[in-house]
C-alpha cells in the first residue's frame, strides 16, 4: 500500500488506513475556550499556553469560488480547466481555506465538506507527499 | 502627532507593465517629487524606501543617484501597505522632531515577486508549495465576493460596475497603467476571461510596476514651499495589526477581517477630528471590486447592506458625492506593491491641490487613503487642505 505522509509536520494527521479520516491539527487554548488553525505557539488572546489538538474531518462550506489561473507555484491551469477554493467552518469555529473538489455548479454555501490528503507529489521510495483539500459530502 | 506635518512634495514614474529599470522608475519619481516641493535632496533628513520585492540594500543602491547626504535610509516592508507604511514612518520621523522633512519613496516591479521562498523540511520537494502558501489571492477576494451575495444578494453587475468605474477614471490619469481608449461598460468588464468567480481579468488590479513619492514637512517648510497653493495637512496616520475576530484565519491571510478597516478608520477619524460625511474623495485598496465595496461601509461611507445602492446611485464616481478611486485604483491605475499607497498619496495631493484636470473632485477638502497589507495590517491616512 501506498505510504501518504503530510507535504509538512504540524498540520495534519494521515491514518494509514483509508477508513480513517485525516484530520487536521489545531491548537486549543484553554483560558480563551478557542480552537485555532493552524497550530499557534500560544494563545493570541491571553498568551496562555495552548495544546495541540485534532480538529473533526468534516465542517460546512462558509464561501467558496472556481479559479481559472494556474495554482501556486505553477504555471498550468489544472486540464479541467480550473479548480474550486473554499473556506470550511469546523465545528470547533476554526475557519479553513482549502482546494474543493468539483464544478462551480456544484458548490452551495452551507454544504457539508470533508477533508482528505491530497497528493502534491510521490517520492522515489514512492512515498505519497500530501496536502490537503476538502470533498463534498454525499448526501444519504 | 507632536509636530503638525505637511506633505509638500509628490512625484511619480507612470505604472507600467513595459520594462522601464526600475532605478530609473525610482530616480524620475524621487526628482519630481522633489521639484514639486521646491527643495533639494540636501534639504530631505530621512528617507523611507518602500518595496516588497527586490533585493538586500536595493533602495539604498538607487538613492545615492539622488545625492549622497549620509542622512538615515530605511527599506519599509509591509505587503501591499508597503508605501502607505513608508509614509507613515515619515510622517513620523517629522512629527516626532526627528527631522524637518522627509521622503517616502516607493517601488516595485510585481513580474519579479514570487511565492514565499524559505527552507523546506527536510524531504520536502522544494518545488512543491508549503500548506501555508497553496492558494492564490484571487482565490480569497473572490471568496470575500461570493460570501456578500448570498448575504447581501449583491449581483456580479455590481462588481463589474465598481471596475469600469475605476477603469474609466483611470483613462484621464496619466500615471495609470490601465487607460482604456473608450467609455469602459460593465458588460465589457463582464465579458472578459473568468478569474476567479465571480471576478473577469478586468475585475483584477492591474499588475505592472512603477514608483512613487511624497515629501513631508513641517509647518514652516510647509509655508516656505508653498509657491502660491494650497497646502496639505496630514490629520491622521494610523496602522493597525490584527485582533482577533471569530472566523479568524491565520493562514493565507490575504483578505483579513473585515474588523481591521473599521477600526482602523475610526482611530484615523477620531485623529483628524472629523467623520466619514467630511470626505471629499477616497482611495482604497480595490485589488477586486468587492473590496471598494466592502469598504463603502467598512470606512462609514454608508450602512451595513447599502453600498451596493451608494455605487448604483452613482455617489462613488467622480461628480458623486464621494468619489472612490479617483486615479483608476488599483484595479486601473495599478498596484505594483511597494509605490501603491505613495500613488494614492500622490493623487490625494494634487486633488486638494486642485491640480487633477479631468480627474479633479470639485472643492476637496478632505482626502482619505486606505491600504491593506496581506490582510494581516491596516493602513489610513486623511489629508486636508490646509
Amino acid at each position: 500500500m501506498t505510504k501518504r505522509v503530510p507535504l509538512e509536520e504540524g498540520y495534519m494527521v494521515i491514518p494509514e488506513s483509508s477508513d480513517e479520516p485525516c484530520r487536521l491539527l489545531g491548537s486549543y487554548s484553554k483560558a480563551a475556550d478557542k480552537h485555532y488553525f493552524p497550530i499557534r505557539k500560544r494563545c493570541p488572546i491571553t498568551e496562555k499556553d495552548v495544546e495541540t489538538v485534532e480538529l473533526s474531518p468534516v465542517g460546512e462550506l462558509y464561501s467558496w469560488s472556481f479559479i481559472r489561473m494556474p495554482k501556486m507555484g505553477s504555471r498550468k491551469v489544472d486540464s479541467g480547466g480550473g479548480y474550486g477554493v473554499g473556506q470550511i467552518d469546523l465545528p470547533e469555529g476554526v475557519r479553513i481555506q482549502s482546494v474543493i473538489d468539483g464544478e462551480q455548479e456544484d458548490f452551495k454555501i452551507g454544504m457539508k465538506m470533508q477533508l482528505v490528503a491530497n497528493p502534491m507529489y510521490t517520492a522515489e521510495d514512492g512515498t505519497q507527499y500530501c496536502g490537503f483539500k476538502f470533498v463534498p459530502v454525499k448526501e444519504g | 502627532m507632536n509636530r503638525d506635518v505637511y506633505v509638500i512634495g509628490v512625484g511619480m514614474h507612470r505604472f507600467t507593465k513595459e520594462y522601464v529599470p526600475i532605478r530609473d522608475m525610482y530616480f524620475t519619481a524621487g526628482v519630481e517629487a522633489l521639484k514639486d516641493a521646491g527643495i533639494d535632496f540636501r534639504d530631505v533628513g530621512y528617507l523611507y524606501n518602500g518595496y516588497i520585492g527586490g533585493t538586500m540594500m536595493e533602495g539604498t543602491g538607487y538613492a545615492k543617484d539622488l545625492g549622497l547626504t549620509g542622512i538615515p535610509v530605511v527599506h519599509v516592508e509591509n505587503a501591499s501597505a508597503t508605501g502607505s507604511s513608508a509614509f507613515r514612518e515619515a510622517v513620523w520621523a517629522v512629527s516626532g522632531g526627528a527631522s524637518d522633512v522627509a521622503m517616502a519613496l516607493g517601488f516595485d516591479d510585481m513580474a519579479r515577486m514570487g511565492m514565499a521562498r524559505r527552507k523546506p523540511a527536510p524531504g520536502v520537494d522544494r518545488r512543491v508549495p508549503s500548506f501555508e502558501n497553496t492558494l492564490l489571492p484571487a482565490g480569497f477576494f473572490a471568496m470575500w465576493a461570493v460570501r456578500r451575495m448570498h448575504e447581501a444578494g449583491t449581483t456580479v453587475e455590481t462588481y463589474a460596475k465598481i471596475a469600469a468605474k475605476n477603469w474609466n477614471h483611470g483613462r484621464h490619469n496619466p500615471m495609470a497603467q490601465r487607460r482604456a481608449d473608450h467609455e469602459v461598460t460593465a458588460e465589457e468588464v463582464l465579458a472578459a476571461d473568468m478569474v476567479a468567480y465571480p471576478h473577469t481579468a478586468m475585475m483584477a488590479c492591474a499588475s505592472g510596476a512603477g514608483a512613487a513619492c511624497a515629501i513631508v514637512a513641517t509647518e514652516e517648510w510647509a509655508k516656505k514651499h508653498a509657491n502660491g497653493r494650497p497646502m496639505v495637512k496630514v490629520t491622521a496616520s494610523q496602522l493597525c495589526s490584527e485582533v482577533y475576530t471569530d472566523g479568524h484565519i491565520f493562514m493565507g491571510a490575504v483578505v483579513g477581517p473585515a474588523y481591521s478597516t473599521e477600526r482602523t478608520a475610526k482611530l484615523a477619524y477620531e485623529e483628524a477630528g472629523i467623520g466619514p460625511d467630511d470626505l471629499s474623495l477616497v482611495h482604497v485598496h480595490d485589488a477586486f471590486p468587492i473590496e471598494e465595496l466592502m469598504y463603502y461601509e467598512l470606512l462609514g461611507i454608508c450602512g451595513p447592506g447599502e453600498g451596493d445602492k451608494l455605487l448604483h446611485d452613482g455617489e462613488t464616481q467622480i461628480g458623486g458625492r464621494i468619489p472612490f478611486s479617483t486615479d483608476g485604483g488599483l484595479i486601473a491605475r495599478g498596484h505594483p506593491g511597494g509605490p501603491t499607497g505613495l500613488a494614492q498619496v500622490w493623487d490625494a495631493t494634487r486633488q486638494l491641490r486642485g491640480e487633477q484636470g479631468k480627474i479633479q473632485v470639485e472643492g476637496a477638502q478632505n482626502a482619505l487613503v486606505h491600504m491593506m497589507g496581506a490582510g494581516s495590517v491596516c493602513a489610513v491616512h486623511i489629508l486636508q487642505k490646509a
